[in-house]
């Protein structure tokens, strides 16, 4: 097969076993890889209303059919679960060079499913498949020490995915981790490997992936691709800047979560720009096939490393109050190692300031305190003093207190760093995001704010937008994202529908339109939707002070600014016309057939 | 004569120069059998470089009991950024080691001396193969694409040039 391997390797923990078995080309032909082809086999293996902690829930790595070719970005790889935090479909993406070492070794992709008796770590070297006790030696390892360990113990060129201690204990935002920097952060996948016991799986593959009769063929293309797509002004700027440029943009709009998202302007925000970053840059480096290169290395006062990107500095940062670049360095590279996701902690930690600067309860965190503030990721992953609260969540932590009003999330997934009252449309896609409080399923902030092409402060016009998007002024929409987290692209390359149905004729030997390319989206999106409806998902909704008259901010660029709950659920309700949903967000039968979607409640 | 480096320091570890060299010699990719690699460190973000300097290092044909290292003259044209080239469609002549496939008994002599560790046993041919500089059009240096990255280059050194004139 060119480009797929056509196996998918099947791990069960509970008896220390593998199998190989042939991937299902009738769904990869329908739901192309990554996200498509994820969410039909999670379809499939997740068994129907069951407990996310079950040993049958599997966890899914996938890659896409461009993985280890060099075609850029498509390095990523998508895990999946039905996450234990929202109880609906996750899928997280990572970056770096788990996904084409996957393929190099012969899999699409490994459905890992089973609960290991013992800490263990699986080595895949091509076709052998080993489990390794990771008890004493390698449980309880941050995650930069496990993956030197298997470079050590295992080979030195393998690839590592793993779970550091915020993962063992499982914290429900404990995420995965690979080459050192990449995380799959989001929906609990390192919660879900620590409950099955699983630290890492360590891989290395030393085959080939086929692409053609000539592969000096799809080489050309894909030079002439990089000279006119991505090597370009509209992709190079993360390399040169990076995500840390959107953090005076966003505060200067109003839109950076600041002190608990109570203002969405933070007066602190100089400090931990893009300008500040760039005075203690070190060096670029790329994940694997990928000629844009954007990750950032920093260096301070005793801390160096990659990134914070601006997910991190708006709820590490501005979120609690610290505009102390090293101190937020620091936070950064404390989630790193030790397995949390940083968007949920920030806004988590945020949280608990809140609650103590209101005399709710003490926990020793103030907006803007350092001190304490460095040592709340520790205490997170260990579950040790104020940790063992704070590890509940955003959600669970404020219920406890009796101010569910101050939790930040969605579907229990804490909110990413766009404050909707400065960008309205981010209402609709946090409401109507397949895995719960998301802002790269749809990307209004684009309109909004970047690019300034819609105004802010209306949804008029908004939810035509979260469906559909408009790639051609960059804006991407639900049922773009879809197609483009099949490639798996990432949002570096601000690809077209075009751009993509070019490489589809590589993947497919046949001329594609740009309508096939929607398509394909649309249906994955379908197919999600009916997932998360056979496991009950929550009514799409949001915390209510981001729409209503009373919630609006009083300082900052938004302040006075509020949506109206009639004015969201009208929009949303719209969202639902549009996609052909009935009122209750439920696909039609019509709408199923058009797009052939395979599966039915 | 010509050969392949790769800037340790510019180098962003983004493995485009392996895959694209396996895809071309191998019909397939496969960064395993690619005839150079950046060895990188994730964690600290340390890159090394290993290409073949062809004869200007040539301790593979010095200890080859079988001669199957043999000299081939090579044109090498331009098709990408080469920070060492002046123009595009500048044009290099010099010196090359390729393996005669049919000398080589597969002995492993060479894969102990070369002292960047990129001449290697082929895994089905089972005998050994390293870079020709893809008979003139390196698809390394083509693929290190990034304006602001050109981490892959031609080294010319005066000989090339005096071999011009």
């Amino acid at each position: 097969m060119d480009f797929y391997q056509g196996k998918v390797l099947r791990i069960d923990l509970s008896k220390a076993t593998s199998a190989v078995e042939p991937l299902n080309t009738d769904w990869a032909e329908l739901y192309v890889g990554g996200k498509g082809l994820l969410l039909r086999y999670l379809w499939e293996e997740v068994p129907p209303k069951g407990d996310p902690w079950a040993p049958e829930n599997p966890v899914i790595l996938m890659s896409g059919p461009f993985a280890g070719t060099n075609v850029s970005t498509c390095s990523r790889l998508v895990v999946g679960c039905k996450s234990p935090a929202t109880g609906i479909l996750n899928d997280s993406y990572v970056g770096g060079s788990f996904a084409p070492e996957m393929k190099f070794a012969g899999y699409d992709a490994i459905v890992i499913q089973g609960e290991s008796p013992e800490p263990v770590v699986v080595t895949i070297k091509d076709d052998v498949v080993s489990f390794i006790p990771a008890v004493e030696k390698y449980w309880g390892m941050t995650t930069s020490r496990i993956e030197e360990a298997m470079r050590r113990d295992f080979d030195p060129a393998a690839k590592t995915m793993s779970i550091g201690p915020a993962g063992e204990r499982e914290v429900l935002w404990a995420c995965l981790s690979t080459d050192q920097f990449h995380k799959a952060g989001r929906g609990g996948h390192g919660a879900l490997w620590g409950h099955k016991k699983l630290k890492a799986v360590s891989i290395r593959g030393t085959g080939p992936v086929a692409v053609g009769d000539d592969a000096k063929v799809f080489l050309d293309d894909i030079y002439r691709i990089h000279k006119e797509y991505v090597l370009t002004e509209d992709n190079l700027w993360a390399h040169e800047e990076g995500t840390p440029v959107l953090a005076q943009v966003m505060s200067d709009a109003g839109v950076m979560p600041t002190r608990n998202w109570s203002s969405g302007t933070f007066e602190g925000v100089e400090n931990i720009n893009s300008d500040s970053f760039l005075k203690i840059r070190t060096r670029n480096r790329a994940c694997y096939q990928c000629a844009i290169a954007c990750r950032q290395f920093h260096q301070a006062d005793g801390v160096a490393g990659e990134g914070p990107e601006y997910e991190t500095i708006a709820l590490c940062g501005g979120n609690c109050g610290i505009s102390d670049i090293v101190a937020l360095m620091k936070f950064n590279a404390a989630c790193d190692e030790l397995g949390l996701d940083t968007i949920s902690s920030g806004s988590v930690v945020g949280l608990a300031m809140d609650l103590t600067e209101k005399g709710v309860h003490d926990f020793g965190l103030r907006f803007g305190e350092v001190e304490g503030y460095l040592k709340a990721p520790e205490l997170i992953a260990k579950r040790e003093g104020i940790g063992a609260e704070l590890a509940l969540g955003a959600r669970a932590l404020a219920a406890k207190y009796g101010h569910p009003e101050l939790a930040m999330e969605v579907k229990n997934l804490e909110l990413p760093g766009y404050d909707p009252r400065g960008a309205f449309g981010m209402s609709l896609a946090y409401a109507t995001s397949d895995r719960g409080g998301c802002h790269m399923r749809t990307y209004p902030i684009n309109d909004e704010v970047v690019a300034g092409t819609l105004p802010p402060d209306t949804l008029e016009g908004k939810p035509q937008r979260i469906v559909w998007g408009n790639p051609a002024e960059g804006m991407i929409g639900e049922n773009f994202s879809a197609v483009k987290f099949c490639g798996i692209w990432c949002d570096f390359w601000a690809i077209t529908p075009e751009q993509i149905a070019q490489l589809f004729r590589h993947l497919w030997k046949r001329e594609v339109t740009e309508e096939e390319v929607f398509r394909v989206g649309e249906r994955v999106w379908n197919l999600g939707r009916l997932f998360n409806l056979r496991e009950g998902v929550e009514p799409d909704d949001i915390p209510k002070k981001l729409y209503e008259e009373d919630g609006a901010h009083t300082t900052g660029a938004s302040a006075g600014r509020a949506i109206g709950a009639e004015n969201f659920r009208k929009a949303l309700q719209e969202v639902y016309q549009i996609r052909g949903w009935d009122e209750n967000g439920v696909p039609s039968e019509a709408k199923l057939a058009e797009l052939g979607v395979d599966v039915r409640l | 004569m010509p050969h392949v480096l790769i800037s340790s320091k510019k180098c962003t570890g983004c493995h485009m120069c392996e895959l694209a060299c396996s895809a071309y010699h191998e019909n397939a990719y496969r960064p395993s059998v690619a005839r150079l690699f950046s060895a990188v460190n994730p964690t600290t973000a340390a890159i090394k470089g290993h290409t073949c300097l062809q004869t200007a290092c040539a301790k593979c044909q010095e200890v080859c009991p079988q001669d199957a290292i043999v000299t081939k003259e090579i044109t090498v044209r331009v098709k990408g950024d080469y920070p060492s080239l002046e123009k595009n469609g500048e044009v290099v002549k010099g010196y090359v080691l390729v393996v005669d496939e049919e000398k080589c008994t597969n002995c492993g002599e060479c894969y102990d001396v070369c002292p960047t560790g990129v001449i290697h046993e082929h895994p089905e041919r089972e005998v050994a193969f390293k870079c020709d500089l893809c008979d003139g059009e390196p698809q390394c240096i083509a693929f290190c694409q990034n304006p602001h990255v050109l981490a892959v280059d031609l080294k010319v050194d005066r000989m090339d040039k005096e071999l011009q004139a």
